[in-house]
Protein backbone atom coordinates (compact mmCIF):
# COMPACT_ATOMS: atom_id res chain seq x y z
CA UNK A 1 0.00 0.00 0.00
CA UNK A 2 3.02 2.23 0.31
CA UNK A 3 3.40 2.64 -3.01
CA UNK A 4 0.73 4.38 -3.91
CA UNK A 5 1.53 8.16 -4.93
CA UNK A 6 -0.49 10.57 -2.44
CA UNK A 7 1.43 13.20 -3.28
CA UNK A 8 -1.59 15.60 -4.48
CA UNK A 9 -3.09 15.29 -0.95
CA UNK A 10 -0.53 16.28 0.79
CA UNK A 11 0.85 19.45 -1.94
CA UNK A 12 -3.09 20.47 -2.17
CA UNK A 13 -3.21 22.14 1.45
CA UNK A 14 -0.12 23.98 0.64
CA UNK A 15 -1.83 25.83 -2.52
CA UNK A 16 -3.03 29.32 -1.48
CA UNK A 17 -6.99 29.38 -1.39
CA UNK A 18 -9.18 29.93 -4.68
CA UNK A 19 -9.64 33.08 -5.53
CA UNK A 20 -13.20 33.87 -6.17
CA UNK A 21 -15.57 36.94 -5.89
CA UNK A 22 -17.07 39.71 -4.11
CA UNK A 23 -20.20 39.11 -3.22
CA UNK A 24 -20.81 42.82 -3.33
CA UNK A 25 -18.56 44.30 -6.20
CA UNK A 26 -17.32 40.95 -8.01
CA UNK A 27 -13.58 42.23 -8.14
CA UNK A 28 -11.38 39.41 -7.14
CA UNK A 29 -10.81 38.36 -3.70
CA UNK A 30 -8.54 35.51 -2.32
CA UNK A 31 -9.41 34.73 0.79
CA UNK A 32 -8.85 38.15 2.21
CA UNK A 33 -11.29 38.89 5.57
CA UNK A 34 -12.31 42.21 3.64
CA UNK A 35 -12.86 43.57 -0.43
CA UNK A 36 -10.02 45.25 -1.47
CA UNK A 37 -12.08 47.33 -3.36
CA UNK A 38 -15.22 48.20 -1.73
CA UNK A 39 -14.16 46.91 1.90
CA UNK A 40 -17.36 44.84 2.49
CA UNK A 41 -16.67 41.84 4.97
CA UNK A 42 -16.53 38.16 3.13
CA UNK A 43 -17.70 34.42 3.93
CA UNK A 44 -15.19 32.79 5.57
CA UNK A 45 -14.04 30.26 1.82
CA UNK A 46 -15.59 26.65 2.19
CA UNK A 47 -12.44 25.37 1.86
CA UNK A 48 -11.07 27.07 5.05
CA UNK A 49 -9.98 24.08 7.43
CA UNK A 50 -9.99 25.14 11.35
CA UNK A 51 -6.67 24.53 11.70
CA UNK A 52 -5.92 27.14 8.75
CA UNK A 53 -8.46 29.60 10.11
CA UNK A 54 -7.27 29.89 13.66
CA UNK A 55 -3.28 29.90 12.37
CA UNK A 56 -2.42 26.85 13.80
CA UNK A 57 -0.36 23.97 11.88
CA UNK A 58 -2.13 20.42 11.39
CA UNK A 59 -0.63 19.47 14.41
CA UNK A 60 -2.82 17.68 17.67
CA UNK A 61 -0.58 19.08 20.15
CA UNK A 62 -2.03 22.90 19.43
CA UNK A 63 -0.83 26.10 20.90
CA UNK A 64 -3.34 27.50 22.73
CA UNK A 65 -2.54 31.08 23.02
CA UNK A 66 -2.25 30.80 19.57
CA UNK A 67 -6.03 29.05 19.28
CA UNK A 68 -7.48 31.41 21.86
CA UNK A 69 -5.56 35.00 20.65
CA UNK A 70 -6.75 33.78 16.68
CA UNK A 71 -10.37 33.24 18.22
CA UNK A 72 -10.78 37.01 19.86
CA UNK A 73 -9.20 38.80 16.89
CA UNK A 74 -10.75 37.23 14.59
CA UNK A 75 -14.10 37.36 16.44
CA UNK A 76 -13.64 41.19 16.99
CA UNK A 77 -13.58 41.35 13.16
CA UNK A 78 -16.66 39.12 12.63
CA UNK A 79 -18.87 39.99 15.73
CA UNK A 80 -22.42 40.81 14.78
CA UNK A 81 -22.48 43.80 17.06
CA UNK A 82 -19.82 45.45 14.33
CA UNK A 83 -22.38 44.97 11.55
CA UNK A 84 -25.62 46.05 13.81
CA UNK A 85 -25.42 49.47 10.75
CA UNK A 86 -24.33 47.68 7.90
CA UNK A 87 -27.23 46.43 5.15
CA UNK A 88 -28.28 43.19 5.36
CA UNK A 89 -25.64 41.54 3.13
CA UNK A 90 -22.93 42.11 5.33
CA UNK A 91 -25.02 40.73 8.94
CA UNK A 92 -25.00 38.19 6.87
CA UNK A 93 -21.73 37.53 6.51
CA UNK A 94 -20.80 38.61 9.85
CA UNK A 95 -23.41 35.86 11.39
CA UNK A 96 -22.22 33.21 9.29
CA UNK A 97 -18.21 33.88 9.35
CA UNK A 98 -18.85 33.92 13.40
CA UNK A 99 -20.69 30.55 13.43
CA UNK A 100 -17.83 29.25 12.05
CA UNK A 101 -15.28 30.84 13.81
CA UNK A 102 -17.25 29.41 16.92
CA UNK A 103 -17.42 26.15 15.81
CA UNK A 104 -13.72 26.29 15.35
CA UNK A 105 -12.79 27.48 18.25
CA UNK A 106 -14.82 24.59 20.32
CA UNK A 107 -13.62 21.79 18.03
CA UNK A 108 -9.85 22.60 18.16
CA UNK A 109 -10.18 23.20 22.17
CA UNK A 110 -11.21 20.03 23.05
CA UNK A 111 -8.44 17.60 22.34
CA UNK A 112 -11.01 14.37 21.65
CA UNK A 113 -13.03 16.93 18.93
CA UNK A 114 -9.96 17.81 17.45
CA UNK A 115 -8.52 14.66 16.58
CA UNK A 116 -12.10 13.68 15.49
CA UNK A 117 -11.76 16.54 13.08
CA UNK A 118 -8.10 16.17 11.82
CA UNK A 119 -9.44 12.21 11.16
CA UNK A 120 -11.93 13.60 9.40
CA UNK A 121 -9.91 16.11 7.87
CA UNK A 122 -7.08 13.28 6.58
CA UNK A 123 -9.74 10.77 5.76
CA UNK A 124 -9.82 11.53 2.41
CA UNK A 125 -6.20 10.71 2.01
CA UNK A 126 -6.47 7.31 3.81
CA UNK A 127 -7.67 4.02 2.51
CA UNK A 128 -9.95 1.84 4.60
CA UNK A 129 -9.75 4.13 7.55
CA UNK A 130 -12.87 2.16 9.27
CA UNK A 131 -11.34 0.71 12.05
CA UNK A 132 -11.94 -3.45 12.86
CA UNK A 133 -14.65 -3.64 15.53
CA UNK A 134 -13.40 -4.61 18.61
CA UNK A 135 -14.68 -8.30 18.80
CA UNK A 136 -13.81 -9.01 22.29
CA UNK A 137 -15.11 -5.73 23.83
CA UNK A 138 -18.52 -6.35 22.49
CA UNK A 139 -19.05 -9.55 23.62
CA UNK A 140 -17.61 -8.10 27.31
CA UNK A 141 -20.09 -5.15 26.92
CA UNK A 142 -23.19 -7.99 26.01
CA UNK A 143 -22.58 -9.67 29.71
CA UNK A 144 -22.65 -6.75 31.11
CA UNK A 145 -25.75 -5.52 30.09
CA UNK A 146 -27.11 -8.95 30.71
CA UNK A 147 -26.46 -8.10 33.92
CA UNK A 148 -27.43 -4.58 34.60
CA UNK A 149 -30.90 -6.66 32.81
CA UNK A 150 -31.09 -8.67 35.89
CA UNK A 151 -29.81 -6.00 38.42
CA UNK A 152 -32.60 -3.18 36.86
CA UNK A 153 -35.48 -6.54 37.09
CA UNK A 154 -34.83 -6.76 41.03
CA UNK A 155 -36.44 -3.57 40.88
CA UNK A 156 -38.28 -4.03 43.87
CA UNK A 157 -36.11 -6.44 46.40
CA UNK A 158 -32.18 -5.06 45.28
CA UNK A 159 -31.59 -5.92 49.28
CA UNK A 160 -31.99 -9.60 48.79
CA UNK A 161 -28.76 -11.21 48.28
CA UNK A 162 -28.21 -11.48 45.10
CA UNK A 163 -29.41 -7.75 44.65
CA UNK A 164 -26.49 -7.04 46.67
CA UNK A 165 -24.08 -9.41 44.58
CA UNK A 166 -24.98 -7.76 41.49
CA UNK A 167 -24.85 -4.00 42.40
CA UNK A 168 -21.16 -4.88 43.99
CA UNK A 169 -19.99 -7.15 40.59
CA UNK A 170 -21.62 -3.91 38.70
CA UNK A 171 -19.61 -1.14 40.81
CA UNK A 172 -16.87 -3.00 40.49
CA UNK A 173 -16.88 -3.71 36.57
CA UNK A 174 -17.72 0.25 36.56
CA UNK A 175 -14.05 1.10 38.10
CA UNK A 176 -12.53 -1.34 35.89
CA UNK A 177 -14.10 0.14 32.54
CA UNK A 178 -12.91 3.93 33.79
CA UNK A 179 -9.54 2.69 34.56
CA UNK A 180 -9.16 1.62 30.99
CA UNK A 181 -11.13 4.54 29.92
CA UNK A 182 -8.02 6.59 31.27
CA UNK A 183 -5.69 4.12 29.34
CA UNK A 184 -7.76 4.54 26.10
CA UNK A 185 -6.91 8.64 26.73
CA UNK A 186 -3.49 7.95 27.47
CA UNK A 187 -3.00 5.68 24.12
CA UNK A 188 -4.83 8.64 22.20
CA UNK A 189 -2.49 11.21 23.33
CA UNK A 190 0.77 8.89 22.88
CA UNK A 191 -0.95 8.74 19.23
CA UNK A 192 -1.28 12.66 19.06
CA UNK A 193 3.03 12.94 19.79
CA UNK A 194 3.38 10.30 16.75
CA UNK A 195 1.41 12.36 14.25
CA UNK A 196 3.39 15.62 14.99
CA UNK A 197 6.42 14.04 14.79
CA UNK A 198 5.53 12.99 11.71
CA UNK A 199 4.01 15.94 10.19
CA UNK A 200 6.72 18.28 11.51
CA UNK A 201 9.81 15.82 9.98
CA UNK A 202 8.16 14.54 6.72
CA UNK A 203 8.98 14.99 3.24
CA UNK A 204 5.94 13.54 1.11
CA UNK A 205 7.74 10.80 1.00
CA UNK A 206 5.16 7.47 0.74
CA UNK A 207 6.76 5.87 3.48
CA UNK A 208 5.78 8.83 5.83
CA UNK A 209 2.36 8.79 4.33
CA UNK A 210 1.98 5.25 4.95
CA UNK A 211 2.62 5.56 8.49
CA UNK A 212 0.57 8.71 9.28
CA UNK A 213 -2.54 6.58 8.03
CA UNK A 214 -1.69 4.36 10.42
CA UNK A 215 -1.53 6.84 12.99
CA UNK A 216 -4.78 8.03 12.41
CA UNK A 217 -6.40 4.47 11.90
CA UNK A 218 -4.88 3.43 15.01
CA UNK A 219 -6.27 6.51 16.39
CA UNK A 220 -9.90 6.28 14.92
CA UNK A 221 -9.75 2.94 16.39
CA UNK A 222 -9.17 4.19 20.22
CA UNK A 223 -11.67 7.08 20.06
CA UNK A 224 -14.62 4.32 18.50
CA UNK A 225 -13.30 2.08 21.60
CA UNK A 226 -13.43 5.09 23.79
CA UNK A 227 -17.28 5.92 22.56
CA UNK A 228 -18.77 1.94 23.57
CA UNK A 229 -16.84 2.18 26.81
CA UNK A 230 -18.36 5.72 27.54
CA UNK A 231 -21.46 4.45 26.49
CA UNK A 232 -21.48 1.30 28.90
CA UNK A 233 -20.08 3.20 31.96
CA UNK A 234 -22.99 5.91 31.37
CA UNK A 235 -25.65 2.81 31.69
CA UNK A 236 -23.48 1.58 34.69
CA UNK A 237 -23.64 4.45 36.69
CA UNK A 238 -27.41 5.21 35.89
CA UNK A 239 -28.30 1.61 37.42
CA UNK A 240 -26.11 1.50 40.10
CA UNK A 241 -26.05 5.08 42.10
CA UNK B 1 -37.50 15.35 15.56
CA UNK B 2 -39.69 12.74 16.79
CA UNK B 3 -39.93 9.00 16.37
CA UNK B 4 -42.38 7.47 13.85
CA UNK B 5 -45.26 5.38 15.10
CA UNK B 6 -43.26 2.15 14.22
CA UNK B 7 -40.25 2.63 15.70
CA UNK B 8 -41.98 3.27 19.06
CA UNK B 9 -43.96 0.36 18.53
CA UNK B 10 -40.70 -1.62 17.60
CA UNK B 11 -39.29 -0.21 20.48
CA UNK B 12 -42.37 -0.60 23.06
CA UNK B 13 -43.00 -4.38 21.93
CA UNK B 14 -39.70 -5.25 20.54
CA UNK B 15 -39.92 -9.18 18.33
CA UNK B 16 -37.77 -11.46 19.20
CA UNK B 17 -35.59 -10.01 21.88
CA UNK B 18 -33.28 -12.67 23.29
CA UNK B 19 -30.40 -15.07 22.39
CA UNK B 20 -29.60 -18.33 21.21
CA UNK B 21 -26.50 -20.34 22.21
CA UNK B 22 -24.07 -19.76 20.57
CA UNK B 23 -22.74 -23.54 19.72
CA UNK B 24 -25.75 -24.74 19.47
CA UNK B 25 -26.70 -26.29 15.56
CA UNK B 26 -27.70 -24.04 13.22
CA UNK B 27 -27.07 -21.20 14.71
CA UNK B 28 -25.36 -18.12 13.18
CA UNK B 29 -24.63 -14.91 15.16
CA UNK B 30 -23.44 -11.42 14.59
CA UNK B 31 -22.53 -8.72 16.84
CA UNK B 32 -21.82 -5.33 15.32
CA UNK B 33 -21.04 -2.12 16.83
CA UNK B 34 -21.22 1.69 15.53
CA UNK B 35 -18.08 3.72 16.07
CA UNK B 36 -20.24 7.34 16.19
CA UNK B 37 -22.80 6.37 18.58
CA UNK B 38 -21.31 3.65 20.50
CA UNK B 39 -24.38 1.15 20.02
CA UNK B 40 -23.97 -3.02 20.10
CA UNK B 41 -26.33 -5.42 18.23
CA UNK B 42 -26.25 -8.66 18.70
CA UNK B 43 -28.51 -10.67 15.89
CA UNK B 44 -29.02 -14.40 16.12
CA UNK B 45 -30.50 -16.63 13.10
CA UNK B 46 -31.45 -20.24 13.64
CA UNK B 47 -31.32 -22.46 10.24
CA UNK B 48 -32.79 -25.63 9.43
CA UNK B 49 -32.51 -26.68 6.19
CA UNK B 50 -31.38 -23.51 4.70
CA UNK B 51 -34.29 -21.83 6.29
CA UNK B 52 -34.24 -19.63 9.19
CA UNK B 53 -36.56 -20.68 10.99
CA UNK B 54 -36.01 -18.49 14.35
CA UNK B 55 -34.35 -15.17 14.94
CA UNK B 56 -33.23 -13.23 18.19
CA UNK B 57 -31.72 -10.10 18.62
CA UNK B 58 -30.13 -8.05 21.44
CA UNK B 59 -29.47 -4.28 20.83
CA UNK B 60 -28.02 -1.95 23.25
CA UNK B 61 -28.59 1.39 21.63
CA UNK B 62 -31.31 3.80 20.27
CA UNK B 63 -34.61 3.86 19.77
CA UNK B 64 -34.30 2.87 15.66
CA UNK B 65 -31.01 0.80 16.39
CA UNK B 66 -33.86 -1.34 18.14
CA UNK B 67 -36.71 -0.57 15.85
CA UNK B 68 -34.30 -1.83 12.88
CA UNK B 69 -33.09 -4.64 14.86
CA UNK B 70 -36.63 -5.99 15.83
CA UNK B 71 -37.52 -5.93 12.31
CA UNK B 72 -34.78 -7.70 11.29
CA UNK B 73 -35.95 -10.24 13.07
CA UNK B 74 -39.71 -10.53 11.60
CA UNK B 75 -37.89 -10.61 8.45
CA UNK B 76 -35.64 -12.93 8.94
CA UNK B 77 -38.13 -15.60 9.82
CA UNK B 78 -39.14 -17.78 7.27
CA UNK B 79 -36.79 -16.57 4.60
CA UNK B 80 -33.62 -18.79 3.08
CA UNK B 81 -30.08 -18.10 3.42
CA UNK B 82 -29.73 -16.46 0.21
CA UNK B 83 -33.06 -14.60 0.31
CA UNK B 84 -31.83 -13.07 3.62
CA UNK B 85 -28.74 -11.82 2.09
CA UNK B 86 -30.17 -9.53 0.43
CA UNK B 87 -32.28 -7.40 2.91
CA UNK B 88 -30.77 -4.09 2.43
CA UNK B 89 -31.20 -1.35 4.95
CA UNK B 90 -33.00 0.96 2.57
CA UNK B 91 -35.93 -1.45 2.79
CA UNK B 92 -35.45 -0.54 6.71
CA UNK B 93 -35.28 3.20 6.29
CA UNK B 94 -38.09 2.64 4.18
CA UNK B 95 -40.16 0.82 6.52
CA UNK B 96 -39.37 2.56 9.51
CA UNK B 97 -39.37 5.62 8.45
CA UNK B 98 -36.44 6.44 9.22
CA UNK B 99 -34.71 9.96 9.51
CA UNK B 100 -31.55 10.87 7.80
CA UNK B 101 -29.49 11.20 11.18
CA UNK B 102 -30.50 7.63 12.00
CA UNK B 103 -29.79 6.02 8.70
CA UNK B 104 -26.99 4.28 10.09
CA UNK B 105 -29.05 1.96 12.78
CA UNK B 106 -30.58 0.52 9.54
CA UNK B 107 -26.91 0.04 7.98
CA UNK B 108 -25.93 -1.47 11.11
CA UNK B 109 -28.92 -3.97 11.45
CA UNK B 110 -27.74 -5.09 7.47
CA UNK B 111 -23.97 -5.18 8.79
CA UNK B 112 -25.56 -7.53 11.62
CA UNK B 113 -27.63 -10.09 9.41
CA UNK B 114 -24.44 -10.50 7.08
CA UNK B 115 -22.35 -11.23 9.78
CA UNK B 116 -25.08 -13.29 11.38
CA UNK B 117 -25.17 -15.37 8.04
CA UNK B 118 -21.68 -15.26 7.31
CA UNK B 119 -21.00 -17.14 10.98
CA UNK B 120 -23.43 -19.27 10.37
CA UNK B 121 -22.09 -20.50 6.63
CA UNK B 122 -18.69 -21.04 8.61
CA UNK B 123 -19.63 -22.98 10.96
CA UNK B 124 -21.45 -24.82 8.64
CA UNK B 125 -18.67 -25.19 6.12
CA UNK B 126 -16.18 -26.44 9.32
CA UNK B 127 -18.80 -28.39 10.86
CA UNK B 128 -19.44 -32.08 10.03
CA UNK B 129 -21.25 -33.96 6.65
CA UNK B 130 -19.13 -35.48 4.23
CA UNK B 131 -20.97 -34.23 1.58
CA UNK B 132 -21.00 -30.69 2.66
CA UNK B 133 -16.93 -30.93 2.89
CA UNK B 134 -16.83 -32.54 -0.38
CA UNK B 135 -19.48 -29.74 -1.97
CA UNK B 136 -17.08 -26.57 0.08
CA UNK B 137 -14.11 -27.84 -1.06
CA UNK B 138 -14.73 -28.19 -4.67
CA UNK B 139 -16.24 -24.40 -4.92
Amino acid sequence: MSTQPTSTDHTSRELPMARSMCWHCQSDVCGEYFCGRCVKVQPLSKELDYFTCMNLPRLLSIDEKTLEDTFYSLSRTFHPDFYATKDEGEKCVSLGNTAILNTAYRTLKNPIQRAEYLIRLEAGSVKDIRSTPPADLFEEILELQEDLDEFRALAGPRDSDRGRELRSKLQNDRATLETRQEQLKARLFGKFQEWDALQISSEATAETQSQKAAVLKAMQEILSNRTYVRNIVNDLIAATS
Amino acid sequence: MAYSEKVIDHYNNPRNMGSFKKEEDGVGTGIVGAPECGDVMKLQIKVENDTIVDAKFKTFGCGSAIASSSLATEWLKGKTVDEAGQIKNTEIVQELNLPPVKIHCSVLAEDAIKAALNDYKKKAATATTPEETAASAGS
